[in-house]
């Protein structure tokens, strides 16, 4: 073999690449196991048969239509569906069964705290707002310091130090939406659920609060309900999509369709329906 | 069907795509007959082509660009958009190396090259160009088995730039003969580079189909 049969000037391409980043493993510990769940508000099926996990320290978030069920999901997860809806299969929170006889629905909510599409402050101080939770539940310890540590950590301090004692409601939409996540996280949840949390505030609170999610998950796992897909794409470690399809006994309900890593679901998605959804195409 | 106006701007980009491929295939098309009529003037109508190719190039490159920004592409039509904007630059470089092969051409004259060594440009260059045609059709099939084919063909004109080495090597050892020799080699290299291009083209149509990126042959491992 002559020197011009192995050059590799003469026979290789110039371009080479390393080789694709390899798939992040998925080994987080599991928060919410939820098993074979269906939840009906009376005679109508709202979600049937949903099996996903959500692991610690990491943002899930739920997409998907009007009425495919995502919000009454992540209504479940803290039992604030009690009483309205029923619920089949079984929902697990650190191995224990939530809806087991006996489960104290309190210290669930103190464990599993929630937020809303509408800023709702209490009409009291801003103070207050982060103290009330802490106060009811009985716990001890400095409250200033716990007030100023958790409006550090939804990054409110900076702009309320100074008026403490002003009410809540003075607040713009996007610092009262932090200031009840700081309502929520004052009590020391493990898990906090957000409900459509960005839908009522402008493109600049909405990157303060997307910014607040990134970081919080450090410190807690999120659940987050979203009709903004970018939203998801951008925060979100896993994305759940929801859909609303007849099943076999001809009744209309909400169904995971597909769960996923984020990075995954917006690349390629495994699910026609979900490519449908997430490029715009459903319908 | 949703978003048409998003979908009908995506089908236009892909089509100025395939029109950037057909004036790849008459530059190299007219670069090897150029070169086989060694006809200077000719040369120089490719070199001032490439301005075409280069005006289409930046067309498609801003439009992927526009799209991307304002309509946040996703999945299947990110994963297009994407395979657009490499195919669009493989393509560019083509047409560069068709324009550096009519260089070439006018720096051989007057003499010009020997008929042996014309011919074996010439079958080369329709390698290439079958090369090209595989490739972007592939890519309009979305078909990513025939898309892999494209290695074999790549094969083929590896062999024959080698084989091409060999004759060079073998003209002679006068000052004249090395000169002649290593303007041959570069322009053997240059249709060699053609084919490498339209591999990576076929690399983008698995892309697009599979969403998994890999290089059909891997030159830092080599089997």
């Amino acid at each position: 073999m002559s020197a011009i049969d192995s050059d590799p000037i003469l026979t290789t391409p110039m371009l080479e690449l390393s080789d694709t980043v390899d798939e992040v493993e998925e080994n987080a510990e599991v928060v919410f196991d939820i098993d074979g769940l269906s939840v009906s508000y009376g005679d109508k099926l709202a979600l049937r048969d949903v099996s996903m996990k959500v692991r610690k320290n990491q943002v899930t978030a739920f997409i998907g239509p009007s009425g495919c069920g995502k919000s009454t999901l992540i209504r479940c997860l803290n039992r604030m569906n009690d009483g309205i809806a029923t619920l089949d299969g079984t929902i697990l929170y650190h191995g224990q069964d939530m809806y087991e006889q006996g489960i104290d629905v309190t210290d669930v909510r103190r464990r599993i705290g929630m937020v809303f599409q509408r800023p709702n402050p209490f009409p009291k101080s801003i103070y207050d707002n982060v103290a009330y939770g802490p106060r009811v539940q009985g716990m001890k310890g400095d409250m200033k310091e716990r007030v100023e540590r958790t409006l550090k950590h939804v990054a409110l301090w900076d702009e309320v130090h100074d008026r403490l004692k002003a009410s809540a409601t003075g607040l713009s939409g996007g610092q009262q939406q932090r200031l009840c996540i700081a309502r929520a996280i004052a009590v020391g949840p493990e898990v906090v659920l957000l409900d459509e949390p960005c839908s009522a505030l402008d493109p600049i609170s909405t990157a303060a609060i997307e910014d607040l999610i990134t970081n919080l998950k450090k410190d807690y796992t999120i659940v987050i309900v979203t009709h903004n897909m970018q939203q998801a794409a951008r925060i979100a470690d896993n994305t759940a999509f929801f859909s609303v399809e007849t099943g076999s006994d001809g009744r209309r309900s909400g169904v995971l369709v597909e769960f996923d890593r984020t990075s995954k679901m917006f690349t390629k998605p495994s699910d026609p329906r979900t490519e449908g959804y997430v490029t715009g195409r459903f319908g | 069907m949703m978003r048409q106006e998003f979908q009908s701007g995506l089908d236009e980009l892909e089509r100025q795509l395939q029109d950037m491929s057909d004036k790849c295939a008459r530059a190299l098309h007219d670069a090897l007959a150029a070169l086989q009529s060694h006809d200077g003037a000719s040369a120089d109508d490719v070199i001032a082509f490439d301005d075409e190719v280069d005006h289409l190039f930046i067309s498609i490159e801003r439009g992927i660009e526009e799209l991307l920004a304002t309509q946040a592409p996703v999945a299947g039509d990110l994963r297009l958009a994407l395979a657009i904007l490499h195919i669009n630059l493989h393509l560019e470089r083509i047409a560069d190396q068709c324009v550096n092969i009519a260089k070439l051409t006018k720096l051989s004259e007057p003499e010009g090259f020997r008929p042996q060594l014309v011919d074996a440009f010439v079958e080369m260059g329709s390698r290439a160009e079958q090369m090209l045609r595989v490739a972007m059709d592939s890519f309009a099939n979305r078909d990513a088995e025939r898309a892999e084919t494209l290695t074999d063909l790549d094969e083929l004109i590896d062999e024959e730039n080698k084989a091409l080495s060999r004759k060079v090597i073998a003209s002679g050892s006068s000052v004249e003969a090395q000169e002649a020799g290593l303007r041959a080699m570069l322009i053997s290299r240059c249709i060699e580079r053609i084919g490498d291009n339209a591999v990576d083209i076929g690399e983008q149509t698995v892309f697009l189909v599979t969403g998994e990126f890999r290089e059909f042959t891997d030159a830092s491992h080599p089997s």
